[in-house]
């Protein structure tokens, strides 16, 4: 009895037992993977602007709002002020414009969410990239034809590697006007992002 | 069972209490036929039931028992489900698991939260920097303040500033820290009788201060207004124009715990002109200090460090000076100088005589040699007894008796500003003599706005404040309860006064000891001007609105002036300044909107250059007195006994910044030693009175006694101790509470000599000891092993200044010269990858010529770095975290030490031995040779530190911020002060020196930008933007066509420990002595 016991353990409920533990492991590991790299996050935001309307439709060039892209390290999201630029006159009546206006009055920043981040060890520089001509959708994607920001890429240290690595094959698009600049491989040792 | 049958009695048994506590039944289960309970009836008053009240026997019988009948029997295992618990929870947690799996929810990444009308001139990353002016102390140097998006994070020298000229002191660096302190005053409180303060409104504060003010205007009581020193022109007349129109019975008294007063004063009588001149000290070919440490915490430590090294730099051109020094105590000019000369305090004065005598009477170079006055004055002292009496080198005597009389009107003999007037009558007839008076700066001079407070003038004022003349005492920011010579009686005093007043930042000895405490603005905070020389203004603007309720102390007294709370606003004080400017530095300048133009202008440069000099006569000295000299009485004598000196600390200041921990952890130039004050003394006292380091002794003067632990300072005059003032804090925030010992209360307004020197001192031993704790160990000099090791190993390689004018090539001469083939066999193979730097490699050049060992480089590292401070406990573990540190090597003997400087910090070396040891590559290394440490990555084995054969490393051993004096570094408004550029480190991840990446990154961010190259002459590390003395380069090896290439690949440059074959990427420029003589340790080369 006991003999028979250890082998059906051994045989069968071990095996079977390893086969559920690895294939829940490997198929949560790549369901999740998006998931952990914050691929597919759409967060809601106080506003509900859209960039379809104004850098799609309206073809508003990114720099208009991110006017410190290519500046600083930061891409800053624009003060309520320059939205407002417009918006004093466009739109006025639009229940949104109503909410930004009283932001704007109120003197009260908008707590837009994040949506893009790379962890705080990470030093990334926007200047540097846009600069030499990478294109904002390299790494954000077609935000022109999104209601809402959503992240599309991977923005792990290994989707930095691959283009500081191989740009040629890994930078898709480059900023009209820049397309003579050329593009060596990034840096690829520590020190270029960790500080 | 009997297990369970046995559990069941004692739970049966156990006294069962009903409600009111009371035991009901102490009896045994088994008894079932118990007597109706007595107490029963007595308690009828209480009862659940009518059963209960009836006494109905089956209920008492009930009651017995803890269960009803049935209720412990088994149950029946047959009628339990198939469905196991285990099974159950298992299934339910799988299925948890599974539901789990098909969520989908995203870590959240927080909020970006943008301006809402974004200011025009910042940009979100980018540094803005505001030129302003320092108010550390009273010699207000230009500073840049660099903002991010709104916080100052870091303080440099502004270039523009014609007197620091880019540079600034440790003080200044590290004052970020003060702006940031938690334990800043956050608002106005009340005291009253004695008790804890209560916080009121300022509102409340103005009306009452005002009441009383005016009241005590009208009963014709003095209202008394001490401040630091004053040198601001608004400030100024604020307080002698505006605040005694208010009230007129209101006297402004300032003082400073160290001033020059003694020379001035000395000046005056010689020349009559009431400031010592400013001096082209890079003019003087020789210099002789007496007592004077004027690279080191005496005078514009900055401008003079500047002036001295640009004649220590071998590639300007220019020849070397040559710096004597004598002194008893072992400043960091001493150690500094070409010729150190030992000799007790007290005998400088006759020194000087001795040297006046022989150039006069002997070697008649001055026409005061026909001045029978003079010379009868001089005749008794005699230059050769004077040497044996105090063991000088003869030599070294000749040598300096020549070079001055060669050098005359090119060189410059400056006295101590410890030393009494007599002494600096004698040293001004010496330059007078040597015609050196040809160096004082004529149409440029310092400008005193209030002359400060004399000794009379001081005692008057207590003694008033002691028979109730004065109604109000007002510190203008000052501490005089601290800083005042302890016999003047002030704290006393004090309490006579009925209202007494503090605008401070902090709490500190005087503001305990007032009615009223009113927080004011630091200097990040507030706007200001100040004039300390004649040919120009500066101006000083807010960069941060106040962070707690705060106001500038200038706008509370202008509101006070006015008379009602209400004139109070935010721009009072801008405005007054504004005003004033309109009429003085600004003057003439038309329109409103033209001086609009300037004023912007003026706040752009932080300078203005003032082109109305007053009365250039005035300062223009007139022909030497020389009756100034002849009816000088000697104040300085040798006595036999101790001779006791009072420094300013080289860090702290006057002990204002007490509450500073980086000021507090940044070791003496000399010593090495952090977080305490000691009692120098010489080798031959230590051991006449069996002495070691550590042990206290008691050290009692006219003017009382302290206990204060010794160190051994090599170069320490016999019979000289000196203490450091501005420790002992008692009123402080709990950083510098209580560090060190006040020897502050050994200063004297009575003293014989002066207020900071005794030569009246005793020494005893106390017997109990005291540890200090010093970042450096001193080895013992007789150590055979030890002893000389920087020469022999190669780490110090000097030379003198002759042997290089002779031969350029001196330093490299002795070493075997290899042809190219014995070279490719002499490599050594590396386990490393060899690396080819072909594009940029930086590196770094410091010259030893100009570097003086002063730790600036170290106070601003700390501040861009983000270094955090460890506290006492862990320097003594060897735990400080400071990246660059100054080695400090000694060599000849403890009596009379030779001093190397060398500030060592990571050497960033090609063939790096941390990297091949660290078992998670976290340390590596770039193509553009820099050896990176990726802390996410470091996982904490402190093999590259165990590896690292420079020590440079540096580990945290705790998560220091958290760890020290209640976790103070914890605190929010801390966090501000943070520089974002660089990573704030936590427990577990060691660190080091990175050539601030950061500042390469931000050249490499404008390079691409502008479509350049990088280049290296355009990066600064936070040391070499410090470097008071310019010794630190920093630049792109490969770069030949920049300044940086000559001086890396110059004569004089070798690299430390070049025999291990790491190839370091600091270069050091080999120390030239300019002396005589050939000096013994060339031998080791």
């Amino acid at each position: 009895m006991k003999n028979f016991l250890l082998d059906y353990n051994l045989k069968v409920r071990l095996p079977i037992l390893i086969f559920v533990v690895l294939t829940v492991f490997v198929v949560t590991y790549y369901a999740s993977y998006a998931e952990r790299n914050g691929v597919g996050y759409t967060p809601a935001q106080p506003i509900l602007y859209s960039h379809k309307l104004h850098a799609g439709d309206l073809k508003i060039d990114c720099r208009y709002c991110h006017s410190d892209v290519d500046k600083s390290r930061h891409a800053n999201v624009p003060s309520a002020k320059v939205c407002m630029n417009c918006h004093s006159i466009a739109r006025k009546d639009k229940p949104e414009i109503i909410k930004l206006t009283d932001y704007y009055t109120r003197g009260v920043p908008i707590e837009w969410k994040r949506v893009h981040k790379v962890p705080e060890f990470a030093y990334f520089n926007h200047s540097v990239h846009v600069n030499k001509g990478i294109d904002c959708s390299n790494c954000h994607g077609n935000i022109a034809e999104m209601e809402v920001v959503e992240q599309v890429k991977d923005f792990s240290m290994r989707a930095c590697l691959d283009c500081h690595r191989n740009p040629a094959v890994n930078i898709k698009n480059i900023i009209p006007g820049k397309e003579n600049l050329k593009i060596n491989n990034g840096p690829q040792n520590c020190s270029a992002c960790h500080r | 069972m009997p297990l369970r049958e046995n559990q069941e009695k004692s739970i049966m048994d156990k006294k069962v209490t009903d409600i009111s506590g009371k035991i009901i039944e102490t009896a045994a289960v088994t008894d079932t036929t118990v007597p109706v309970n007595e107490n029963q009836e007595k308690d009828s008053n209480y009862w659940r039931s009518f059963r209960e009240l009836y006494n109905d026997p089956d209920f008492i019988r009930e009651k017995k028992n803890e269960f009803m009948p049935g209720a412990l029997d088994r149950p029946d295992e047959n009628s339990f489900s198939k469905f196991s618990r285990r099974k159950f929870l298992a299934l339910l947690s799988a299925s948890a698991a599974v539901a789990a799996s098909g969520c989908s929810n995203f870590r959240d990444k927080g909020e970006i939260i943008p301006y809402n009308k974004k200011p025009e001139s910042v940009t979100i990353g980018n540094p803005n920097y505001y030129a302003s002016t320092c108010t550390g102390c009273q010699y207000a140097c230009g500073i840049l303040i660099k903002t991010l998006e709104g916080r100052p994070i870091k303080v440099d020298g502004n270039p523009d500033h014609p007197v620091s000229k880019g540079k600034i002191c440790a003080i200044g660096q590290a004052s970020v820290m003060n702006l940031y302190d938690p334990e800043r005053l956050k608002n106005p409180s009340e005291r009253i009788n004695n008790a804890g303060g209560n916080d009121i409104t300022w509102a409340a504060a103005d009306d009452k201060i005002i009441a009383q003010l005016k009241n005590a205007a009208s009963s014709g009581k003095e209202i008394v207004i001490i401040t630091n020193t004053i040198n601001s022109p608004s400030q100024k007349k604020l307080l002698t124009e505006d605040f005694k129109r208010a009230y007129p019975t209101a006297k402004v008294y300032s003082f400073e715990l160290f001033s020059d007063a003694n020379k001035n004063s000395a000046f005056e009588k010689c020349y009559g002109v009431k400031t010592f001149p400013l001096v082209q000290l890079d003019k003087a070919n020789v210099i002789l200090a007496l007592e004077s440490d004027f690279l080191g915490n005496e005078g514009n430590k900055v401008e003079n460090s500047r002036l001295y090294s640009q004649r220590r730099d071998a590639f300007n051109g220019e020849e070397f000076n040559r710096l004597y020094s004598v002194e008893g105590n072992a400043s960091i000019t001493g150690m500094n100088a070409d010729y150190r000369m030992i000799l007790r305090t007290d005998a400088i004065e006759e020194f000087v005589y001795c040297l006046l005598n022989e150039f006069i009477s002997k070697q008649k170079v001055s026409a005061l040699s026909a001045d029978a006055g003079v010379t009868g004055k001089l005749q008794n002292y005699n230059l050769n007894g004077f040497i044996e009496k105090n063991n000088l080198s003869k030599e070294t005597v000749a040598h300096l008796i020549d070079d001055l009389k060669k050098n005359q009107g090119s060189s410059f003999v400056t006295a101590g500003s410890m030393l009494p007037e007599s002494t600096h009558i004698a040293v001004n007839l010496l330059n007078e003599v040597l015609g050196n008076n040809k160096l004082y700066i004529k149409d440029v001079s310092t400008v005193e706005q209030i002359p400060l407070s004399s000794k009379s003038e001081l005692e008057n004022l207590i003694s008033d404040m002691q028979s109730g003349k004065v109604g109000a005492v007002i510190h203008f920011d000052s501490n005089p309860v601290y800083n005042l010579p302890g016999d003047y009686g002030y704290a006393d005093a004090l309490s006579k006064v009925p209202l007494v007043i503090s605008l401070t930042e902090t709490i500190n000895e005087s503001s305990d000891k007032s009615n009223f405490v009113l927080p004011v603005n630091s200097m990040f905070e507030s706007w200001g001007d100040f004039q300390t020389r004649n040919n120009f203004y500066s101006l000083q603007q807010p960069v941060i609105a106040p962070l707690y309720n705060t106001r500038q102390k200038e706008e509370i007294l202008l509101t006070w002036s006015k008379g009602t709370k209400d004139a109070f606003n935010n721009e009072i004080y801008q405005k007054y300044v504004m005003d004033n400017w309109k009429a003085g530095a600004l003057q003439g300048a038309g329109s409103d909107a033209d001086f609009m133009k300037k004023w912007y202008a003026a706040l752009n440069d932080g300078v203005v250059s003032s082109k109305t000099v007053s009365s250039a006569g005035e300062n223009s000295p007139s022909s030497f007195k020389s009756e100034a000299l002849i009816s000088n009485n000697s104040k300085l004598t040798q006595s036999n006994e101790t001779v006791l000196i009072l420094l300013k600390s080289s860090s702290l200041g006057d002990g204002r910044f007490a509450n500073n921990g980086w000021l507090q952890e940044l070791p003496k130039p000399l010593s090495r030693i952090v977080w305490d004050n000691y009692a120098a003394i010489s080798v031959q006292t230590a051991k006449a009175l069996s002495l070691k380091s550590n042990d206290i002794i008691k050290v009692t003067t006219s003017a009382g006694s302290i206990e204060v632990p010794v160190f051994i300072q090599p170069g320490t005059a016999e019979g000289v101790i000196a203490v450091e003032l501005g420790y002992g804090r008692n009123v402080c925030g709990i950083v510098g509470k209580d560090v060190g010992v006040n020897a502050n209360k050994m200063m004297s307004k009575n003293s014989k000599v002066t207020q900071w020197m005794f030569n009246d001192a005793k020494i005893e031993k106390t017997g109990s000891t005291y540890e200090l704790v010093s970042t450096q160990e001193h080895f013992a000099f007789d150590e055979p092993l030890l002893k000389d090791i920087q020469y022999r190993r190669e780490i110090i390689q000097e030379g003198t200044y002759l042997q290089y004018k002779e031969n350029p090539d001196f330093l490299t001469a002795h070493k075997t010269k290899y042809s190219e083939e014995e070279t490719e066999k002499l490599k050594v193979g590396s386990i490393n990858e060899q690396y080819v730097h072909t594009g940029t490699k930086w590196g770094m050049v410091i010259d030893l010529n100009k570097c003086t060992g002063c730790n600036e480089c170290a106070a601003a590292c700390n501040v861009e770095n983000n270094i955090p401070i460890v506290g006492k406990d862990q320097v003594k573990a060897n735990r400080e975290m400071h990246w660059i540190r100054i080695d400090r090597y000694y060599s000849g003997t403890p009596e009379v030490p030779k001093t190397s400087f060398q500030p060592m910090l990571c050497q960033h070396c090609d063939f790096a031995p941390c990297e091949n040891v660290c078992p998670v590559k976290a340390t590596t290394h770039s193509e553009d040779g820099l050896n990176g440490m990726a802390y996410n990555r470091c996982v904490g084995t402190r093999y590259c530190s165990n590896n690292c054969p420079y020590k440079v490393r540096r580990f945290n051993y705790f998560n220091f911020r958290d760890r020290f004096r209640d976790s103070i570094q914890k605190e929010e408004s801390f966090s501000l002060m943070a520089n974002p550029e660089v990573t704030v480190r936590s427990r577990g991840v060691m660190e080091k020196c990175t050539f601030c990446i950061q500042r390469i990154m931000e050249e490499r961010q404008m390079a691409i930008q502008e479509n350049r190259e990088i280049k290296g002459s355009n990066i600064k590390t936070a040391c070499q933007e410090a470097c008071n003395t310019s010794a630190i380069h920093f630049g792109d090896q490969n770069d030949k066509e920049a300044e940086f290439y000559k001086l890396n690949n110059s004569k004089l440059g070798y690299t430390v420990l070049e025999e291990i074959k790491v190839k370091p990427n600091v270069t050091y420029l080999a120390k030239l002595r300019n002396v005589l003589e050939i000096e013994k340790t060339e031998e080791h080369h």
